[in-house]
């Protein structure tokens, strides 16, 4: 087999990770010129680049639409979960590779029917929540919203059935759940979120296209339907879905916080009974939060406030689990330690702004204005994005055999750092004032143009800060220095086979001695 | 013992606190206006997790100042914790937070109460949004579009609902917004104190021109809203006199 | 921990093409197929969409199938792996009963004008059907653990006929009700009536492939334990939900 057949029909992990990250990635640029373009059209009151409403709708769907589904979750779950989990349990391979292959390709299904999002007539146009009635009456082409949530719903049922199962019975000897990496117990918390509540979201999406296409009720009061079903159904999955992208991320960071600090991970059962399964518990029962002015039964509402409010604990556990491994360690700043230290603080924002969101009596203010965007562009794309950059950075001399350059990443780093902060800390400001999102225009809010304008400027740093981490890598995976098998230093199992790591990944399965485990750096016992 | 002292002293801390809360409550006054309480709130909100962050920032900065490795081959020198530690390190935390979240979740409750209890002696207005105005209805059948004119100091209930749809009443000024849709009626009230102008805006995504959703409520002296009140009303009737069997 | 390491042959990269094969039938066949015939109201390409797609997915899971039933790629674990993606599964129903339940508890009065009444008997022929073949399916697997692949094959094709069976009671029933003028369009409870035997009655579908891609091979000779007890699994699940489906649906 010639090389690139031995890529696009792979049933490697390593490769179909490769696959993952190439993918979001994509999807990560499109999105986030959808981002530039909508600050630029934002940044004067009345038409800017475009004189036509639909249009910055169409960009604005995409935007939320495939940062979440197309970029963010594949990123964890795809190409993280894929590339790593198999190396950190001293695996050959995940135990379904086909179904693997199947997932890589549904995912990219998925992708290509969000980019026809920009070739074909009258285009969705519904938000990334696409409640209806809207989303069953527009012209808009609701239709492919919908198969791109189910074919990327699909790719990642199946990724969820192939790593519980992988990570149940193909760990190495001696590798003990109690010593599983932290960013595998949340990778697979957030599988388990996917298989119960993708499923969901697939039935609300599917609901939409029947009502819109078929001609049923679901939605149409007049008929016995109920609008509020699909908010439900939606948020029912689409709350769990921040863990989905939370729980990986700061799994990640674990890594990376333990390797650069040298330090085990402070009171891991803490993190990892308390943490994460307290995180899986509770997040079902907690999507009231969305819906606090829908229109709901008040009881509800006040309930799940308490339900939102108590996500603090497990969330907070697993910060204090991160910043206790700080303690004493010997902290080195490369790059990726730079990107995860910036997550615990950029974190902090956004996690803590969640919580005035929580109480209801609050958000009936707060609800749908730019403090709601604040809030999760700094919890989710902020914290998120960085966790997945320095994440990449982290493993690139493990998946490319050679390294990136050092003072770029930085550069990279504090550019999109101070260029996040002036973009997302400013859009928080005016949504306590009142300006409200999804709005093309502002005519009947100028005092907000300064602040517009000076989010686009943030923009443009953002976007060059991101630009320069990708050149950076797309260099030096060509171009880079041969990277040592274990160039951070780390005991973690994934740096003990060669870089990169050949088919199969070990010549034989790894043995681990009695007392190895993935955080066993100097400790004084 | 070490655990139930922990559990102890934490359920303790949670009465004094949740109990502190709830005694703040009920406010007194005429006309309880959420718009203040939820300045109120919100105040203290921002300092109780300002709080937190900059004390989890500081602590996180100060590590990451204090233990810069100094020599490439040093390691980290954390203990191993104890098993009574690491509960400890669990436990303490996990009281420490459910007290902020049940002290923050009975305040929340309190205000929510107050906006959800709406002043007998009120002025009740029927709403319905649709693509893309807002269009009130008088208890005397008056209706305006866009523009509802309402009385200083008097509460004003919305009762809402949508012909196409869902929409969200949102009036930044009064700190208030409520989804409308079709099928459902839904209610939000505020408290005009002043005569004055506020913008409405509408804050749920409806369609192509949801930013140009935009109207005022427009408050005026008592005095004044009966007399253009009455005036409309006698114009309605006349026109209603006018073509008859409508 | 189950973990066998066969001597290991020299590293290669492992490749199929057939997932690919898979992922670009079903992209044509489905969301393509949909979108020309109500959304551009295309039915010509559609159709044609519908005949290369459906084709090229077929081959693609006979290839799959014909790849994995050799079994060297853990497929051992195939059985706790339905058991996770039964979980999710069971999630689609939960969602749909969730909205059932939603609409009916909110209505006015249930079920709505419009309504015709459902037949009573052809349920519970249909039930009884499904029970059935639950037994016969396992009974064909114990026929299996005794070695007696003959006889597996027999209780396999039984079951598959009552999987038909049921099948097309479904349809007549469906059909029945049209006919009385009780369709998609009607009103709420049509809606989710519909929806939910649909859904269910594709998932007796599903299991019915699973099988006949069981059948093909085994009648050959090639037989894969995993795999008649993964797909034994499933049909067990189908069948679980049906009470559900025929209790709230029909006559709750
Ligand atoms: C990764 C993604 C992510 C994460 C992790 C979170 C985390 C949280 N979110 Fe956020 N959220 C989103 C992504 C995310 N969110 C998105 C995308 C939306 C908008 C969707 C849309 O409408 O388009 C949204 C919207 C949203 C709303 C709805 C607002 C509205 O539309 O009206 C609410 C309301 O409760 C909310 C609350 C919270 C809370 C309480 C948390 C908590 O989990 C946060 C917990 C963390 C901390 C609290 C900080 C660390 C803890 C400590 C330091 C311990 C001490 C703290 C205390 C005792 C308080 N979020
Ligand atoms: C992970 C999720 C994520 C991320 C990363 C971002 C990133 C950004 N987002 Fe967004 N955003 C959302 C998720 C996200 N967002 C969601 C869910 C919504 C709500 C949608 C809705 O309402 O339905 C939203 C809404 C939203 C709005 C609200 C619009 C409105 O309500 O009217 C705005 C406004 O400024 C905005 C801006 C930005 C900006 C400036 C960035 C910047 O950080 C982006 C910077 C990135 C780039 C500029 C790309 C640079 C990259 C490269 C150059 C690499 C190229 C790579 C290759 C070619 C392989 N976003
Ligand atoms: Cu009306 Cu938005
Ligand atoms: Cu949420």
């Amino acid at each position: 087999m010639s090389s690139w057949k031995e890529w696009i029909f792979t049933t490697d992990h390593k490769r179909v990770g490769i696959l993952y990250l190439i993918g979001s990635m994509a999807a990560f640029g499109v999105a986030g010129l959808m981002a530039i373009l909508m600050r630029i059209e934002l940044s004067s009151i009345g038409p800017t680049i475009t004189a036509d409403p639909s249009n910055y709708n169409v960009w604005l769907y995409f935007h939320g639409a495939a940062m979440i589904l197309g970029f963010q979750i594949p990123a964890l779950t795809g190409f993280f979960a894929n590339y790593v989990i198999p190396l950190m349990i001293g695996a050959k391979d995940v135990a379904f590779p086909r179904l693997n292959a199947l997932s890589v390709w549904l995912f990219y299904a998925g992708i290509v029917l969000a980019l026809l999002t920009f070739v074909i007539p009258d285009p969705p146009d519904v938000m990334w929540t696409a409640y209806p009635p809207y989303s069953t009456i527009t012209r808009g082409n609701t239709a492919f919203y919908t198969f791109t949530v189910l074919t990327l719903g699909f790719a990642s049922i199946l990724g969820g059935v192939n790593f519980l199962t992988t990570v149940a019975y193909m760990r190495a000897p001696g590798v003990t759940w109690n010593k599983l990496n932290i960013f595998v117990w949340c990778t697979l918390a957030a599988f388990v979120l996917q298989l119960i509540f993708v499923p969901v979201l697939g039935t609300a999406v599917t609901l939409i296209t029947f009502d819109k296409y078929l001609g049923t009720h679901f939605f149409d009061p007049l008929q016995g339907g109920d609008v509020l079903i699909y908010q439900n159904l939606f948020w029912f999955y689409s709350h769990p879905a921040v863990y989905v992208i939370f729980l990986p991320f700061i799994g990640v960071v674990y890594e990376i916080v333990a390797t650069f600090s040298k330090n085990p991970v402070f009171n891991y059962k803490m993190v990892v009974y308390g943490g994460v399964f307290g995180i899986v518990a509770i997040s079902g029962v907690v999507w009231v939060h969305h819906l606090y002015v829908s229109g709901m039964a008040d009881w509800i509402r006040i309930g799940q406030m308490v339900t939102t409010l108590m996500i603090s604990i497990p969330v907070g556990l697993m910060v204090i689990g991160l910043v206790g491994t700080l303690y004493k360690g010997a902290i080195d700043f490369r790059a990726p330690m730079l990107w995860a230290l910036g997550v615990v603080f950029l974190f902090l924002i956004g996690g803590l702004t969640g919580i005035p969101l929580a109480i209801p009596s609050l958000t009936l203010h707060l609800s749908d204005t730019y403090y709601v965007v604040g809030h999760f562009h700094y919890v989710m794309a902020v914290a998120g994005t960085f966790a997945i950059f320095g994440g990449v950075y982290y493993f690139f001399p493990k998946m490319t055999g050679r390294m990136y350059h050092e003072g770029t990443a930085r550069w990279g780093f504090w550019l999109t750092f101070i260029g996040v902060n002036i973009v997302f800390w400013t859009m928080m400001s005016i949504g306590v004032d009142g300006m409200p999102r999804r709005y093309y225009d502002y005519a009947h809010f100028p005092q907000f143009l300064r602040a517009h304008q000076l989010m686009t400027l943030g923009a443009s740093l953002i976007g060059v800060g991101f630009a320069l981490a990708v050149i950076n890598w797309i260099h030096g995976a060509w171009k880079g220095e041969k990277a040592p098998d274990n160039p951070w230093g780390s005991r973690s199992l994934e740096w003990t086979t060669t870089t990169p790591p050949p088919p199969g990944n070990w010549a034989e399965v790894p043995k681990v001695a009695e007392d190895w485990n993935p955080y066993a750096y100097g400790q004084r016992r | 013992m070490f655990r139930h002292n922990t559990v102890l002293h934490a359920l303790a801390w949670w009465a004094l606190t949740g109990s502190a809360a709830l005694a703040a409550y009920p406010p007194t006054g005429a006309v309880n206006d959420p718009a203040r309480g939820w300045d109120r709130l919100w105040h203290e909100v921002i300092v109780d997790i300002s709080v937190l962050g900059v004390i989890f920032a500081a602590i996180t900065a100060w590590f990451v100042i204090r233990y810069r490795r100094r020599d490439p081959a040093q390691e980290g020198g954390s203990f191993k914790l104890t098993t009574a530690s690491a509960v400890g390190w669990a436990l303490i935390p996990t009281f420490v937070f459910m007290a902020d979240d049940f002290y923050l979740a009975a305040k929340g409750w309190a205000l929510w109460n107050d906006y959800r209890s709406v002043p007998a002696e009120r002025l009740e207005v029927q709403l319905e949004s649709g693509m893309y105005s807002w269009d009130y209805t008088y208890p005397n059948g008056v209706k305006v579009q866009n523009e509802l004119k309402v009385p200083a100091g008097k509460p004003v209930l919305l009762r809402m609902t949508s012909r196409d749809t869902i929409h969200s009443h949102f009036i930044p000024d009064f700190r208030v917004k409520e989804d409308s849709m079709p099928g459902r009626v839904t209610y939000l009230w505020f408290y005009p104190e002043k005569p004055g102008e506020h913008i409405v805006t509408c804050a749920e995504f409806c369609g192509v021109m949801h930013s140009y959703m935009v109207g005022k409520v427009i408050v005026v002296a008592p005095a004044d809203f009966t007399a253009w009140y009455e005036q409309e009303a006698a114009r309605l009737a006349k026109q209603s006199a006018a073509k008859p069997e409508a | 921990m189950p973990h066998d390491t066969p001597a290991a042959p020299a590293p290669h990269w492992e490749t199929s093409v057939y997932p690919l094969i898979i992922t670009a039938g079903l992209l044509v066949f489905l969301p393509l197929a949909f979108v020309f015939k109500f959304v551009y109201h295309q039915p010509f390409v559609a159709v044609l969409c519908l005949g290369v797609g459906a084709p090229v997915m077929i081959y693609g899971i006979a290839g799959w199938v014909r790849e994995a039933i050799g079994g060297e790629h853990g497929e051992g674990l195939a059985f706790p792996a339905m058991g996770w993606f039964i979980l999710a599964e069971a999630m689609i129903f939960v969602s749909f009963f969730a909205s059932y339940w939603f609409m009916r508890l909110n209505a006015g009065t249930w079920p709505p004008v419009g309504s015709v009444p459902m037949p009573v008997v052809l349920p519970l022929v249909m039930t009884a059907a499904l029970v059935l073949s639950s037994i016969t399916i396992h009974l064909g697997e114990a026929q299996l653990e005794r070695g007696d692949q003959a006889g597996f094959r027999r209780w396999l094709m039984l079951t598959v006929m009552l999987g038909l069976g049921f099948l097309s009671m479904s349809i007549y029933e469906w059909s029945h009700l049209f006919h009385l003028g009780f369709n998609f369009e009607t009103n709420a409870y049509s809606t989710i009536f519909y929806t939910i035997t649909g859904f269910h009655g594709s998932h007796v579908l599903v299991g019915l492939g699973i099988f006949v891609a069981i059948l093909i091979p085994a009648l050959r000779g090639r037989i894969n334990h995993h795999f008649v007890r993964t797909g034994a699994l499933y049909w067990h699940f189908v069948d679980l939900i049906w009470f559900f489906v025929v209790s709230q649906v029909y006559f709750w």
